[in-house]
């Protein structure tokens, strides 16, 4: 959940290991802010809740949980070293350094702006200040700061920059680079994950991941609207 | 014809770089960024050649989602295993009709201001915007989960 999985992956590393382990009865709720697992075996069951601490995008830490599912589901892994495996991988999958995610978001969301119909500068403008905006993003999620806060702030900073930068440069799509600037915001994952979701059946689920990029996308408005309020582009 | 071949292999050009940018922040694997690219590529060239040809943004869009995730969960799996259905989700996100949610907000930024005027306009304009974003985004959502469905795919 926490790195980008839809709700059937999580059904399915559940039913795997849980019958690697032997048991006989297994029953599985994935919500959205938590999880919660019944397991029996010989007439005795147990059964455990655990927080979701978050959700994100993270490729690469989803496919080696995967593996690991995978190689604990032929091997039989003891759960003690299923345990302690899985928070080796959530401490050592590679991820990208943050500079490079800055630029990489810059350079993703000028040539959205690009597609929109942006012209050059306003491209330029745009990736400045997406680049600028996912440093800040990275620099208030290490802080702990509430994900919507970050989206808000985020949406102000980008869009302020996008739109003053095209705006200094003489560039004739202004708007779109203030809009540009915060695709970086637009939760691409979570929405299409919602709509996998309901498909296969976790209604609740998808609803929940639905509702989450609504309020995200309210909060991109907000931070929009702030920005074009202090250029003075509001009617 | 050489303006319309033009056209799709700009706007191709401009979705490999925005798959590939978000590739990177969704922590993709490096050999994967490729294939985010390609994939972001032909979403975008496949859905500018058919509304070049008179198709709906609405109606492309689920074709380019389909045909992308048909690809990438069809042939890619034998390389990338269960990535190749993150890969598809990455090559659709440059499809997300991010012009029309920028009109939707500026209308309603206009609707709501003090002194607006033309309201009766704006209003159809706002409302016609949104709409386009809720279908286009609910036919690339559908594109990619049908396809998968009908794949039926495995995840480990």
């Amino acid at each position: 959940m926490q790195s980008g999985s839809n709700g059937r992956v999580i059904h399915e590393c559940g039913a795997l290991l849980a019958r690697s382990q032997g048991v006989d009865l297994l029953g599985l709720r994935v919500g959205y802010a938590s999880t919660s697992i019944t397991l029996g075996r010989d007439g005795n069951s147990i059964t455990r809740m655990v927080t979701v601490a978050g959700h994100g995008v993270n490729h690469r830490l989803d496919q080696a949980v995967r593996a690991l599912v995978r190689e604990a589901a032929a091997s039989g892994m003891a759960p003690v070293d299923i345990g302690s495996r899985l928070d080796a991988l959530v401490r050592d999958t590679p991820r990208y350094p943050g500079w490079l995610v800055a630029i990489a978001v810059g350079v993703a969301c000028a040539a959205f702006a690009g597609l929109f119909g942006a012209d050059q500068r306003a491209m330029l403008a745009t990736l400045l200040a997406s680049g600028i905006g996912q440093s800040l993003r990275q620099i208030m999620h290490r802080h702990g700061i509430n994900v919507f806060v970050i989206v808000a702030a985020v949406a102000l900073l980008s869009a302020f920059l996008g739109g003053l930068g095209a705006r200094l440069d003489g560039s004739g799509t202004v708007d779109l680079a203030l809009f540009g600037a915060t695709l970086l915001l637009v939760p691409g994952v979570p929405a299409t994950n919602a709509q996998v979701d309901v498909v296969d059946g976790f209604p609740t689920l998808g609803s929940a991941r639905a509702v989450s990029v609504l309020m995200v996308m309210v909060f991109v408005a907000v931070g929009i609207w702030l920005a074009q309020m202090l250029l003075g582009m509001q009617t | 014809m050489t303006a319309l071949l033009a056209h799709v292999l700009h706007q191709a050009a401009l979705g490999a770089l925005a798959a590939a940018g978000f590739g990177v922040l969704f922590n993709a694997a490096p050999r994967a960024l490729v294939f985010c690219a390609v994939g972001g590529a032909l979403a975008l060239a496949l859905r500018t050649a058919l509304q070049d040809n008179g198709w709906s943004l609405e109606a492309a869009s689920f074709v380019a989602a389909v045909a992308v995730t048909l690809l990438a969960a069809g042939v890619l799996r034998r390389w990338l295993g269960s990535g190749a259905t993150a890969v598809a989700v990455a090559g659709c996100i440059p499809m997300v009709p991010g012009a029309f949610f920028a009109r939707a907000l500026l209308g309603l930024f206009a609707l709501t201001a003090p002194n607006a005027t033309g309201l009766d306009q704006t209003l159809a304009v706002t409302i016609v915007a949104m709409l386009r974003v809720v279908f286009t985004l609910g036919g690339i959502g559908a594109g990619i989960a049908i396809s998968l469905t009908v794949l039926r795919r495995r995840e480990f």
